[in-house]
């Protein structure tokens, strides 16, 4: 699925070149394409060979906050490497279009996962699956919107003088864990498709899946709701407990909420739970893979150990998994203020 | 590859992800995850990443728990203990 479509602006989203016209107009068919992506939560970005200023004339001529911006004189395929990194991206979740075969001939060997497309693939290519996500959830349609929040809670985080604890309190972080209801059942899907490096189970998980389980008397199914003072980013994670055995098929997370508590709450809510009830312990089976890695990194920090390793099962089409056991007799750390349940 | 290089390479790979030369001096019981080295979970992803391609050594497929992620040392004896044992 393409999450970000980055645009070069010269003879592609500019019906012209922006330091020798003088103000070119932008072209009407590619402008239209660009718009209905957006409004499907595809993220649009720029990676053009201009001055900063040919960005800003292209945003208000087009009417679009874009994602991410790279107008300098480095090579295409540093830009569109370093909007994948600034987005949370994989590079096959972006596309790249530009007029010029130089610079596509020179992402496509550089960045080989990244869709190279020619401005005249556009019109087309807005009808293929991959740019057709299947359901439009609220999160989806204010996903641009999102980034630029990001993008100012970034440059924030940055000049702030104190520490990551410090910085989320001073910004009024709120991370509020509730049980879903039948309305996040769309966007709890859409995060199970979306989600990779925080996906414990990497399979999708239906709303009709979803509303079964929220019917069923021993399992739970949660989700977490971040928001701040730069904005609210909505429904940012989930997880399902199976409460008879203190096991949770799937926790899930967008990236998007990186660094801001989300996961670590999620963990401790769900451990502290599961003591309550008088647990022993509280299992988190996850696949194993390279792309998850973020994922175990937060589970063994958050004192769960890996058991039970199935190793790796030789390309049949159950996926190496392992169990991240927590014992709850070991001490839980404490929450910080601004997350409730 | 000694032990030594190895911790060197790790040490200048850190420094490439944070952006910032790390002192010299810094012990290798340094954790690498947040209040010592201040990786986060994506820094940490990356720098395994990094490893993978200078050493050919895939810690998180082979050390599920990231025991290895405790500290400088521990990734370096990590990293090279797999090398000797593929020579």
């Amino acid at each position: 699925m393409i999450k970000c479509v980055i645009w070069d602006l010269d003879n592609t989203l500019l019906a012209g070149v922006y330091l020798e016209d003088e103000h070119p107009a932008c072209d009407p068919l590619l402008a239209r394409v660009l718009g209905d992506l957006a409004s499907r939560g595809i993220l649009q970005a720029i990676a053009s060979k201009n001055p900063p200023e040919a960005a800003d004339y292209a945003a208000r001529l087009l009417g679009h906050e874009f994602a991410a911006v790279r107008c300098d004189w480095a090579a295409k395929s540093a830009a569109v490497g370093s909007i994948v990194a600034e987005l949370g991206l994989q590079p096959q979740e972006a596309a790249f279009v530009d007029d010029d075969a130089m610079e596509r001939a020179q992402v496509a060997f550089t960045l080989p996962d990244v869709v190279v497309l020619e401005p005249r693939d556009m019109a087309d290519a807005a009808t293929w699956p991959q740019f057709s996500p299947p359901v439009i959830t609220e999160e989806a349609r204010r996903r641009g919107e999102l980034y630029l929040q990001r993008r100012a809670r970034h440059a924030e985080a940055k000049a702030f003088g104190g520490s990551v604890a410090e910085f989320l309190r001073y910004s009024r972080t709120a991370v509020r864990i509730a049980p879903a209801g039948p309305a996040d059942l769309a966007r709890l899907h859409e995060l199970s498709v979306r989600t990779h490096q925080f996906n414990s189970s990497g399979v999708e998980v239906t709303a009709d899946d979803f509303a079964k389980l929220l019917a069923a008397p021993d399992q739970q199914v949660i989700t977490v709701r971040l928001s701040d003072k730069f904005g609210d980013d909505g429904i940012v994670g989930g997880c399902v407990l199976a409460t008879a055995r203190w096991r949770m098929p799937l926790l899930m997370m967008s990236c998007r909420a990186l660094g801001r508590g989300v996961i670590d709450a999620l963990l401790t809510w769900a451990c502290a739970t599961a003591r309550e009830a008088g647990a022993s312990q509280l299992v988190v089976p996850c696949v194993i893979n390279s792309r998850n890695v973020p994922l175990r990194v937060a589970l063994t920090s958050a004192g769960f150990r890996a058991s039970n390793d199935t190793g790796d099962t030789g390309g049949t089409k159950t996926p190496r998994t392992a169990d991240y056991i927590r014992l709850l007799d070991q001490p839980l750390p404490d929450l910080p203020e601004w997350v409730t349940w | 590859m000694t032990r030594e290089q190895v911790e060197g390479e790790i040490r200048q790979i850190l420094g490439d992800l944070t952006g910032r030369q790390l002192r010299p001096g810094l012990p290798a019981e340094t954790p690498l995850l947040r209040a010592g080295v201040g990786l986060d979970s994506l820094g940490a992803t990356l720098m395994l990443t990094r490893v993978r391609e200078r050493f050919g050594v895939d810690v998180a497929d082979e050390d599920l728990n990231l025991d290895s992620l405790a500290s400088i040392g521990t990734l370096a004896t990590f990293v090279s203990q797999r090398l000797e044992r593929a020579t």
